[in-house]
């Protein structure tokens, strides 16, 4: 299928790259349609452990969809428990993130026989302000990963797509840049206006991993602070993994269903993990804990740079693999600075 | 004139750049200390975007360490997620994009992806496009902060992660199915830049006192339009650095690095 529309980005770019056939990284809009209609919709008990959804859903060459941004909200206790159990030859889903991706990364470093990343659709990969990824630094500049680029807007739009049933979206991004000769994104003529718009292909992991605010025992959920593209990620997955700070009635979500941003449809498992998205940000529960996100990142890049390994394997033996749960975990990481990290939160106003 | 540091300059160089009643759509640091100031002194109506999700929110618990901060939404107007603020950007309600990049061309092209030219094996990963690449795609005008060096400013950028005028030619961002107006000012520690609006190349349009044009262009790897008449920075008064130092910043989480 080719396309007779192009913007002018081969008259700029510098860039050496291989041509790649398109190719669906998760499921096919058809696929994913069919999984859902096959799924039970009535409202059925969804709630497991994290134990138990990891080893129901996450098997090896998934495409695996991660919520939050960057630091915000994102779904650590799960990624803890999928390194636990393991998971290789990982397609990775997201916009932004640091420390899940990061861990994941971390894990393949030490164990490739137990994790691994095959490659991964995304936007950004980073901590902000503490710095860049230095395990992203590691795999990339060893060709140890396949990447594919997208916006931050790009990868939501694609999982918006999903999340509606289309197979494309047109985005107003993209084009014109080398992200355009290099991701599965297509220049078209728009048969409305005949001008050039720039479309991207749906996104449909298999599982997607979210942390949310609070959530019934059937997967409504409510998500307070930025909803990040979660909802987006939810109904764009074939199947979703949700681990919720509170498990809340489901008379309140019907006393008050605009506050709904999930529909309980689209969830298949819900985990109650008070501090799940620990060491980051949760809106209405704790801030992020920059002590630890910069301890972490100072053990990866410290290997970045030495290629000592001991260290990082330190971090994990203590935190993930010597670890039976997430709640062991938070324990090490103490009573007093996750007190401190509810403080910082400054009691934001949810409604729970 | 007090002392100031570079990224003080450029946080109150940006400030002076945003005009009141305009929303201007922040990535993290120095565009965020920038807006604050702006509102803090000439623009008590302008407002912040932030790409997770938020709408003209109120910064009273510290300066957001995250675009995703919890500080970044705190009594927002509206508060939803990404696809809502840069689908707001795409329907016309962002005035600025306030972004950064590793490197810079003539005609305001910006890497953030690599360095080196395989794209599959690059010398150096950088964190990717993030949100910059819709903003200098969508929003109104782009303003880029970028230190003022050699190896940034150069003839030809590695990738081309956030449009700007491509080539200069006249259709390249119509060609590419953006709608924003495209690259706006470029910030830097020495001197502003703007955009020609017949060539869209880079144009001098001030230097901080201590530099010539001359000073400039030699920090420059591709020819800089200059023009006869190139004003002097304005400088932070000790009222601004107050603001920036005590009131904004005060934990000093942007303005006390230093560049390297």
């Amino acid at each position: 299928m080719k396309s007779k529309a192009s913007s002018k980005i081969k008259e700029i770019s510098k860039l050496k790259y291989e041509e790649k056939p398109f190719e669906w990284w998760g499921l096919t809009p058809d696929k994913a349609r069919k999984i859902a209609v096959n799924k039970p919709h009535g409202l059925y008990n969804k709630r497991m452990t994290l134990k138990e959804a990891v080893q129901k859903h996450i098997k090896d060459g998934i495409n695996l969809g991660i919520g939050g941004f960057v630091n915000t909200r994102v779904p650590a206790a799960l990624i803890h428990e999928i390194i636990r159990q393991g998971a290789k030859d990982l397609t990775l889903s997201f916009h932004s993130n640091s420390i899940c991706a990061e861990w994941l990364a971390g894990a393949m470093i030490l164990e490739p026989d137990r994790i691994s990343i095959k490659r991964a659709e995304i936007a950004w990969w980073g901590y902000e302000i503490i710095g860049i990824a230095p395990l992203l630094r590691y795999l990339t500049s060893r060709g140890l990963i396949e990447l594919d680029d997208y916006t931050n807007y790009g990868m939501s739009a694609r999982f918006k797509a999903g999340a509606m049933g289309i197979p494309f979206i047109p985005v107003r991004d993209h084009g014109g840049t080398d992200m355009e000769l290099v991701n599965q994104g297509k220049m078209i003529q728009c048969p409305f206006t005949g001008k050039n718009i720039y479309v991207l292909p749906a996104c449909h992991p298999d599982v997607g991993i979210i942390h949310v605010t609070a959530a019934d025992i059937y997967g409504n959920a409510r998500i307070f602070g930025a909803l990040c593209t979660c909802p987006e990620i939810a109904l764009a997955s074939s199947y979703t993994i949700m681990s919720t700070e509170k498990i809340i009635s489901t008379e309140t979500i019907r006393t008050y269903p605009n506050l709904t941003e999930i529909p309980y449809v689209a969830i298949d498992a819900v985990i109650e993990q008070s501090y799940g998205s620990y060491p980051g940000a949760c809106y209405g529960h704790y801030w992020f804990d920059m002590e630890h996100l910069q301890k972490f990142r100072s053990i990866c890049e410290e290997f970045r740079k030495t290629s000592n390994k001991e260290p990082l394997k330190k971090y994990f033996d203590e935190y993930i693999f010597g670890c039976q749960t997430f709640d062991d975990f938070l324990e090490k990481i103490g009573y007093q600075k996750l007190k401190q990290l509810r403080e910082l939160d400054g009691g934001q106003p949810i409604i729970v | 004139m007090s002392e100031y540091t570079d990224f003080e300059m450029i946080a109150y160089t940006g400030s002076r750049i945003l005009e009141d009643g305009k929303i201007v759509f922040v990535g993290t640091g120095l565009p965020i200390i920038a807006a604050t100031h702006a509102q803090r002194t000439h623009a008590p109506n302008l407002y912040m975007i932030y790409e997770a999700g938020s709408l003209a929110p109120i910064l009273e618990m510290g300066v957001p360490l995250s675009v995703g901060d919890t500080r970044a939404a705190h009594k927002s107007c509206y508060l939803k997620g990404l696809c809502s603020v840069f689908e707001l950007t795409q329907r016309g309600f962002t005035d600025y994009a306030f972004i950064g990049g590793a490197q810079i061309d003539m005609y305001g092209n910006v890497c953030s992806t690599i360095q080196g030219d395989y794209y599959h094996q690059p010398n150096v990963r950088f964190p990717g496009s993030g949100g910059a690449g819709a903003m200098a795609a969508n929003c109104e005008k782009t303003i880029i902060i970028m230190a003022l060096e050699k190896r940034r400013f150069v003839e030809k950028i590695d990738f081309v992660t956030s449009i700007g005028f491509g080539d200069g030619s006249a259709d390249y961002r119509e060609k590419a199915g953006v709608m924003g107006a495209g690259p706006y000012r470029v910030i830097t520690n020495r001197a502003l830049f703007g955009f020609d609006a017949k060539t869209k190349r880079m144009i001098l349009l001030e230097a901080r006192k201590d530099m010539k044009p001359s000073d400039i262009q030699a920090l420059v790897d591709f020819e800089l339009i200059i023009p006869l008449e190139v004003k002097v920075m304005a400088e932070p008064t000790e009222h601004d650095l107050y603001l920036l130092r005590k009131v904004i910043d005060k934990e000093g989480y942007f303005l006390k690095r230093v560049i390297k």
